[in-house]
């Protein structure tokens, strides 16, 4: 029993690092239909950019962070700039695979700089227990990452809400014309909101930096997570990313207890499987819906 | 029927100029040098693997990115069959194939209720767990995998052999599927779904064969692979690098086009073995190479060549779209 | 606005030929004509939409032929698309907002509101509810609403009357003339003609593709103007 609620509630709390893991590819999605393969690779390639910075040139983790959405942000409106929006308007496949040649660079360039060794983040928070008892420790890590991660998706659904940008995007995902007959030009509109995927996902890449090794090649793994959250909280819907990393959390951790540490992922994939099959627009499909 | 259609071909010399080739490539087996053998046979293997994946996605519909799951357990079917089991080749094989076929009709179930997208990752996340799935089980010898020690039992030139009928045969396979009414129908679908679907066109049936044919023959492929390469684990049977070769074959090459899969099998193989010291760098180059076709090619280098001399070899395309609009004239292209 | 000699295609398919018009400033034009017609290929032409194989756009002064939809609009030209084009997902309030998306009737946003609320009272009272929950007449509302806070100087309404009860037709089209006398020109597409005759100053009428007739609303014989929208006698 105690193990059984010590899973419950640090599933819970991966699962809000999770939704951070998704909520970009949930939002790009939403907005231009693309899925993108390249989301966990994005991700990864933040860790490692701020893993140099703050790990091997010493700079202040806040400061690494800053720089390094700074350069991601580039990135990201480079390649959707030059490579996603010549294709967007070609229908869902094309861009799916130059997103999914994107992800085949970014791996390799990564693994050709840093070798395939595993790396890790070091964080102020690294082996600290907020609450330490005999039945249950939840570590600071885990509570940090859940309370960022929620932090960042409540400020992103406000930004969608009451900002013109959020608004120009919204309209765009909802009616390209008609957002083109307000004078938004969807495409620059395209670039803004892989802009603000790419930034969630250097948040998220720090924390996962910071909680898990990774390698150059774990984006696959976290592409995969990232849509497990997206397919359960429904393509596009932002807050509903926090529902499906939720249920994946509580699953994986769940799983591990019940069948072994080497199923904890299997686990994963398998709610993903059965959800994708029975819902395969989503838990909340219905309700996004209208 | 198709032997019919094959015969009235209109232009003779194509017909010779296919045989030519097919002969030369058999007759290598007695003049071929070691590395020049060693090179066509992963050329042939891969050549099955883009025309599998073409008939799969470019003629189909069904954009997989999950048909490692198949070269796994081909692999892992010929493994445990000869390493635990003591078995010969051949029922290795026939086992490959089956358990190939048996599992992607498990999967289609859940699977085909995905669309789109969600296929495309659905069957990457089956593939995912599969490898997980194999790390953990004891029945398949954990992360440890097998030394396929039948693979040092045959010389190079009987898996060239193999590698060539494979190859070979993936290619008769597909042109001969298209000329029949499953690969009118293939062909409808893909132009027009909804519209396939109104003239009567049974989309899943059809769909679903397609899906078992091709498991079933990535498997035989990827058994034949991984005898050839002799040394299996979970992460290299299962990794999506298996079917980013597909894809970046077939896009190169064109998609729906056999001659696009031919081509893209031979570009990818040539810049394999140009790069094998920069085993990264191969990658990089493939990547950024495929986005480029996207971008400035988008119908391949044959889709290029096709739609801007005409040029092809094999004209299974010519007669079909010609008859996008009814279904009327299905037997007439047929008895053509 | 001065439409000359478009040509447009679907394919192989000619859905405009040679289609010239002018639209001067301050007026009320309207384009009359039966579905497939070309109306609504033209105006989809006119807004960057599809792109014409001859001819030319010139908007005061300005080829606008080749532009992007939202530069166009940007110079202010704005359509009120036909039927229910509406950000269904976002509130009455949302969408008015968008419709000042652009640098300088954003700034002036919150008057271009209560403007438009003015117009349309029935649309301050659900200003907070979601625009999928509207009736097609409040919909048809929203659209117009949502172009005037662009601060269009050109005003573009697509078959503003389609499916919409009597009464409500004849309080948008006093909407309309309300509009206009703040300056705004004005270009109405309707498959009416009694009511495009009688509220507009110029009329064009089109049929498969081509104008086949033209002149001052009040100069244009209805009974004629009929006969030509239905492709009856020499004008089919």
């Amino acid at each position: 029993m105690d193990l059984f609620v010590s899973a419950v509630i640090q599933g819970v709390l991966l699962g809000g690092l999770f939704a951070i893991i998704g909520v970009g590819l949930s939002l790009v999605f939403g907005i231009m239909g693309l899925t993108n393969i390249a989301h966990g690779d994005i991700m990864i390639l933040a860790s490692f950019f701020i893993m140099v910075f703050s790990v091997q040139m010493g700079i202040n983790l806040f400061v690494a962070l800053a720089i390094t959405i700074v350069v991601m942000v580039v990135i990201g409106a480079a390649m959707q700039k030059f490579l996603i929006n010549r294709v967007i308007t070609k229908g869902a496949e094309p861009a799916l695979l130059v997103t999914f040649g994107i992800s085949i660079i970014i791996q390799n360039i990564l693994t050709l700089i840093f070798n395939a060794d595993s790396r890790i983040i070091k964080g102020p928070f690294s082996d600290v227990n907020v609450v330490s008892t005999n039945w249950v420790s939840i570590s600071a890590e885990y509570l940090m990452n859940c309370l960022v991660a929620v932090g960042v998706i409540i400020a992103l659904s406000l930004v969608m809400k009451k900002t013109y940008l959020g608004r120009s995007i919204r309209a765009a995902s909802s009616n390209v014309t008609a957002a083109e007959f307000m004078g938004v030009n969807t495409l620059k509109t395209y670039v803004y909101a892989m802009c603000i995927a790419v930034v969630t996902s250097c948040v998220a890449g720090l924390l996962v930096g910071q909680t898990f090794v990774f390698y150059p090649y774990s984006g696959t793994q976290y592409l995969i997570i990232a849509f497990g959250v997206v397919v359960i909280g429904g393509m596009g819907s932002i807050v509903g990313t926090l529902l499906g990393g939720l249920i994946l959390g509580v699953s994986q951790l769940l799983g591990a207890l019940f069948f072994g540490n080497g199923y904890m992922i299997l686990i994963g994939y398998i709610v993903m499987l059965v959800l994708l099959t029975f819902r395969p627009r989503g838990l909340l499909s219905n309700m996004a819906r209208k | 029927m198709e032997d019919k259609t094959l015969r009235k071909e209109k232009n003779p010399l194509k017909n010779i100029i296919i045989l030519v080739i097919v002969a030369f490539f058999a007759s290598l087996t007695l003049w071929g040098n070691a590395y020049f053998i060693n090179l066509l046979t992963l050329l042939f293997l891969y050549l099955s693997l883009a025309q599998m994946w073409n008939l799969l996605a470019g003629y189909s519909g069904l954009v997989s990115l999950g048909q490692q799951i198949f070269v796994g357990l081909g692999g892992y079917c010929l493994a445990i069959m000869t390493e635990k089991y003591h078995q010969g080749l051949a029922l290795s094989l026939v086992v490959a194939v089956a358990v190939c076929v048996a599992f992607a009709f498990v999967i289609s179930f859940p699977i085909f209720k995905m669309r789109g997208v969600y296929f495309t990752i659905g069957t990457w996340i089956v593939a995912e767990a599969l490898m997980i799935f194999f790390a953990n089980w004891s029945f398949a010898n954990y992360n440890i995998g097998y030394n396929i020690r039948m693979g040092y039992t045959f010389s190079p030139n009987i898996i060239y052999l193999m590698a060539y009928i494979i190859g070979i045969g993936s290619v008769a396979l597909v042109f001969f599927l298209l000329r029949t009414k499953t690969g009118l129908a293939l062909m409808s679908m893909r132009d027009n779904e909804s519209a396939a679907e109104v003239r009567g066109v049974k989309l899943y049936g059809t769909k679903l064969r397609i899906f078992l044919l091709t498991a079933g023959y990535t498997g035989l492929t990827g058994a034949v692979l991984y005898l050839n390469m002799v040394y299996l684990t979970p992460d290299s049977a299962f990794t999506i690098n298996w079917t980013v070769s597909m894809v970046f074959m077939v896009i190169i090459g064109g998609m729906g086009t056999i001659e696009g899969g031919i081509i893209g099998a031979v570009v990818y193989v040539i810049i394999q073995q140009y790069l094998y010291n920069f085993p990264g760098i191969s990658m990089i180059i493939l990547g950024a190479a495929a986005i480029a076709i996207i971008l400035f090619l988008p119908k391949g280098i044959m889709g290029t060549l096709h739609s801007r001399y005409g040029w092809e070899l094999f004209s299974v395309r010519r007669g079909l779209q010609n008859k996008g609009a009814s279904v009327t004239s299905l037997k007439d292209i047929l008895m053509k | 606005m001065k439409l000359e000699g478009l040509d447009v295609f679907y394919g192989d398919f000619q859905a405009l030929y040679g289609v010239s018009m002018e639209i001067p400033k301050g007026k009320i034009v309207s384009i009359i004509g039966a579905n497939g017609s070309g109306k609504s290929t033209l105006l989809n032409t006119i807004m960057g939409v599809n792109r014409p194989k001859a001819g030319t756009i010139d908007f005061e002064g300005k080829d606008i032929t080749r532009l992007r939809t939202s530069d166009i609009v940007a110079l202010g030209v704005t359509i009120s698309p036909e039927g229910s084009s509406v950000f269904e997902d976002m509130s009455i309030e949302e969408n008015l907002l968008m419709g000042a998306y652009l640098p300088d009737p954003r700034k002036r946003r919150q008057e271009n509101l209560a403007r438009v609320y003015e117009l349309f009272p029935v649309l301050k009272e659900k200003e907070q509810q979601l625009a999928t929950f509207l009736s097609g007449g409040q919909r048809q509302m929203l659209a117009i609403a949502r172009a005037i806070m662009s601060e269009p100087k050109l005003l573009i309404c697509d078959e503003i009357s389609l499916g919409l009860a009597p009464v409500v037709v004849k309080d948008i089209y006093r909407k309309i003339r309300e509009i206009n006398e703040m300056g705004v020109t004005i270009l109405l597409v309707e498959q009416e003609v009694k009511r495009s005759l009688q509220s507009s100053d110029f009329s064009y009428v089109m049929v498969k593709g081509r104008v086949v007739m033209q002149g001052l609303s009040a100069a244009l014989p209805e009974t004629e103007v009929k006969d030509a929208y239905l492709g009856i006698n020499k004008y089919a």
